[in-house]
């Protein structure tokens, strides 16, 4: 059941076009890797399928929603409770400690603190960095910070997890224990997964690669991992 | 590395570079304005009594007796220098203006071979340049303004003492000194930054958050203050006067010490803000904000300080106000009993001089609002990242605007409220209960109103303040700034 689509979808930054008619589903539970050049499009497809951009033409649609024609306080809406966004870094609140940052999207959603506080310290538990809930972001490693931040898009249990290079500030080693981690929650869960890389490792662990070139999707076929074969399953 | 290279480095740098330099520079003009006119004031010369060896009479010159009397021209003088104080705060948060993007750069200069000294030079000969510009821009404008200003009134008289100029030295004193003071003080706020090829790292300050020993500064302050009167009592009593020394060590080292404890005890008062915000917080901004407190609490304490400097002067100035007024009364109670059929409105002049001493302090919070404003969008832009993620993420603007307000006003409220007590309590010790004028007396009521009008200014310069720095918010929160690396 396709739960993520893409019709047509252009976006312009000013003059230069970022996205030329890009069509995709995804399809519920899977992981799909989005690949490609630097400057291609990956991340703008990413913001534009997670409702953070608004489409110049086309359409985006969630289920049976269109989400280009609902309004910036609905996406949000949608990206607090049915989505989880994760970047390549920067997205910690460095004042919070780890729970209070892994907690805040269930106290946004009006969580008690308490409770918000318990299921934060389970997440940073799965992802093994439980003992790390009273440090703040700036006294721990890149490694362990990108855990916590997956800990925080993945707490509200989204059906969606959106991962804009995750592991782009993290050394390989490193990388690949955060993608195993994050894989093997996302199948637990059965989130669904889009995951924006230029990293043939790294979409090696997706179900499906989509290729981008010059804003559109490559039609050639021949992905990062068409080539190298994948792994992680 | 030579002087010229020094100086081609130290203004090399972005538009918001540019505008750091112009912002210090403007408050640097500032500032030599306000020194260069209370030297000018001090400059009137005294006219000493022919047969009275010591005393002064009025200078009879100008319109205005706070530059006539002899008596009142110290604190005109010194009114002058305190609007300084937010002005060099203002100053001060000007200097983080666009600090992320200075503080690659530098760690360029690292990377390019400089040595950490060369650096911190560089950091140094910018601040100290743009205050040395601004510092010659006053100076100009001083003399600019001295020729349309020297007008004289149907009865010969000037309105600003603009027929004197303060002694040569002292001008070229206060161009030389203010770029070496802002250069001192720039190198000072750099001592806990280690400037890398990497980056600059800013060595964490000590876990423990600020302790409350200024209080007891304000203890100390208040009780010297407060002994000035029966000080002055004893003397009298033993037919002497006591030593100018000793009433200066006791008032003005009193209030000094005082206003110190209310400025370091911010930091404290922040904190403590922040640990209560955080106990008993229920939303996500009040979280954001809590945190935010505790772990810096000394963040935007320079203007802050300014602020609360500005609202203890007006709790003073209300209570001198409040006594003025019941003199007044008194004097006109007096003429009442005296002469009932002359309408006599009272001796005005002390009231209207404590006009101007609300306007400066008016415009003193303006000021010190000014820097507030510098300081909180610049806190909101060295954030960007994080709130950027965070909207992506799907967290409301308005969460992030309200943790903005909640650590703005979290310490303003008890802050200002120490301030406006300091303040009263150091004039209440000089009004006394009762206040007497032309053999009648009448006991001294606290002007409340006048004071909480002050402590309503404060908050709301804050809340302006925070309001329009708000404004950096959608910008700081665009898309845009996660695609940034």
């Amino acid at each position: 059941m396709t739960i993520l689509r893409a019709r047509g979808v252009v976006k312009s930054y000013g003059p230069t076009p970022a996205l030329r008619g890009v069509t995709i589903d995804v399809a519920e539970g899977e992981i799909l890797a989005v690949t490609g050049p630097s400057g291609c499009g990956k991340s703008t497809l990413l913001h534009c399928l997670a409702g953070i951009l608004r489409p110049d033409a086309g359409e985006v649609s969630y289920g049976e929603h269109r989400l280009d024609t609902w309004s910036e306080r609905m996406r949000a809406r949608l990206r607090r409770t049915e989505f989880g966004v994760l970047f390549q870094f920067g997205q910690l609140v460095t004042e919070l400690t780890a729970a209070e940052n892994v907690a805040l999207p269930l106290l946004l959603a009006g969580t008690g603190r308490r409770e918000a506080r318990t299921a934060a310290v389970g997440w940073l538990d799965r992802l093994g960095v439980a003992d790390l809930a009273d440090t703040r972001p700036g006294e721990m490693s890149g490694g362990q910070q990108q855990r916590c931040a997956v800990a925080r898009a993945l707490v509200t249990e989204p059906r969606v997890l959106f991962a804009d290079e995750p592991t782009g500030a993290l050394d390989s080693r490193t990388s690949e224990q955060l993608l195993g981690e994050l894989v093997r929650v996302a199948r637990d869960q059965r989130t669904t997964v889009l995951l924006v890389t230029h990293d043939v490792q790294v979409a090696a662990y997706a179900d499906r690669e989509v290729a981008l070139r010059d804003g559109a999707v490559d039609a050639s076929g021949l992905g990062l991992t068409a080539v190298q074969g994948r792994h992680g399953r | 590395m030579r002087p010229t290279t020094v100086l081609r480095l130290a203004l090399a740098g972005t538009r918001t570079d540019g505008l750091r330099v112009a912002l210090t520079a403007f408050s640097a003009l500032l500032a030599t304005l306000a020194i260069l006119a209370a030297l000018t004031v001090i400059a009137i010369p005294e006219l000493p009594y022919p047969d009275a060896p010591g005393q002064f009479r009025h200078n009879e010159h100008y319109a205005n007796p706070l530059l006539d009397e002899p008596g009142l021209r110290f604190g005109t003088a010194l009114t002058l220098l305190l609007l300084t104080i937010p002005v060099i705060a203002l100053a001060a948060q000007c200097t983080r203006l666009g600090a992320p993007a200075r503080d690659r750069r530098l760690a360029g200069f690292r990377l390019a071979g400089a040595t950490p000294g060369q650096a911190t030079l560089i950091a140094v000969a910018e601040t100290g340049l743009a205050v040395l510009l601004g510092a010659a821009a006053g100076t100009g404008v001083y003399f600019g303004l001295r020729v349309p200003l020297d007008r004289t009134d149907a009865s010969g008289l000037r309105a600003l003492p603009t027929d004197v100029l303060p002694p040569t030295p002292a001008i070229a004193g206060v161009i030389a000194a203010l770029p070496l003071v802002a250069a001192l003080a720039a190198a000072l706020l750099m001592r806990r930054v280690a400037i890398g090829p990497l980056g600059v790292v800013r060595t964490a300050r000590r876990k423990r958050g600020p302790l409350p020993w200024p209080g007891v500064l304000i203890v100390l302050g208040l009780i010297s203050f407060s002994s000035l009167v029966p000080v002055i009592r004893w003397f009298t009593e033993r037919e002497s006067e006591p030593p100018l020394w000793l009433l200066n060590l006791l008032g003005i080292g009193g209030a000094v010490i005082a206003m110190l404890g209310v400025v370091l005890g911010t930091g404290w008062i922040s904190h403590a803000s922040g640990r209560i915000l955080h106990r008993f917080e229920r939303f996500p901004s009040a979280l954001l904000a809590a945190r935010r407190l505790t772990n810096d609490p000394w963040h935007g304490a320079r203007t802050f300080a300014a602020l609360l400097a500005c609202v203890i002067v007006g709790g003073g100035a209300a209570m001198m106000r409040g006594y003025f007024e019941i003199q007044r009364e008194l004097e006109l109670r007096s003429m009442e009993n005296d002469a009932p059929r002359y309408a006599y409105e009272g001796d005005n002049f002390y009231l209207e001089s404590m006009n101007l001493v609300d306007l400066a302090i008016v415009a003193a919070v303006v000021i010190a609002a000014g820097g507030l404003l510098v300081a909180v969008s610049e806190s909101i832009v060295s954030r960007r990242r994080a709130y950027a993620a965070l909207v992506a993420s799907g967290v409301p603007r308005g969460v992030l605007a309200r943790s903005v307000l909640w650590q703005a006003l979290a310490p303003t409220v008890p802050s200002v409220l120490l301030a406006l007590a300091v303040g009263t309590q150091l004039l209440w010790s000089f009004t006394g209960t009762e206040v007497s004028n032309y053999g009648l007396s009448a006991p001294f009521t606290v002007p409340w109103d006048t004071i909480a009008s002050y402590g309503v200014l404060a908050v709301a310069a804050v809340a302006a303040s925070v309001g329009i720095s708000l404004l950096f918010l959608r910008g700081s929160t665009a898309v845009e700034e996660l695609r940034a690396t």
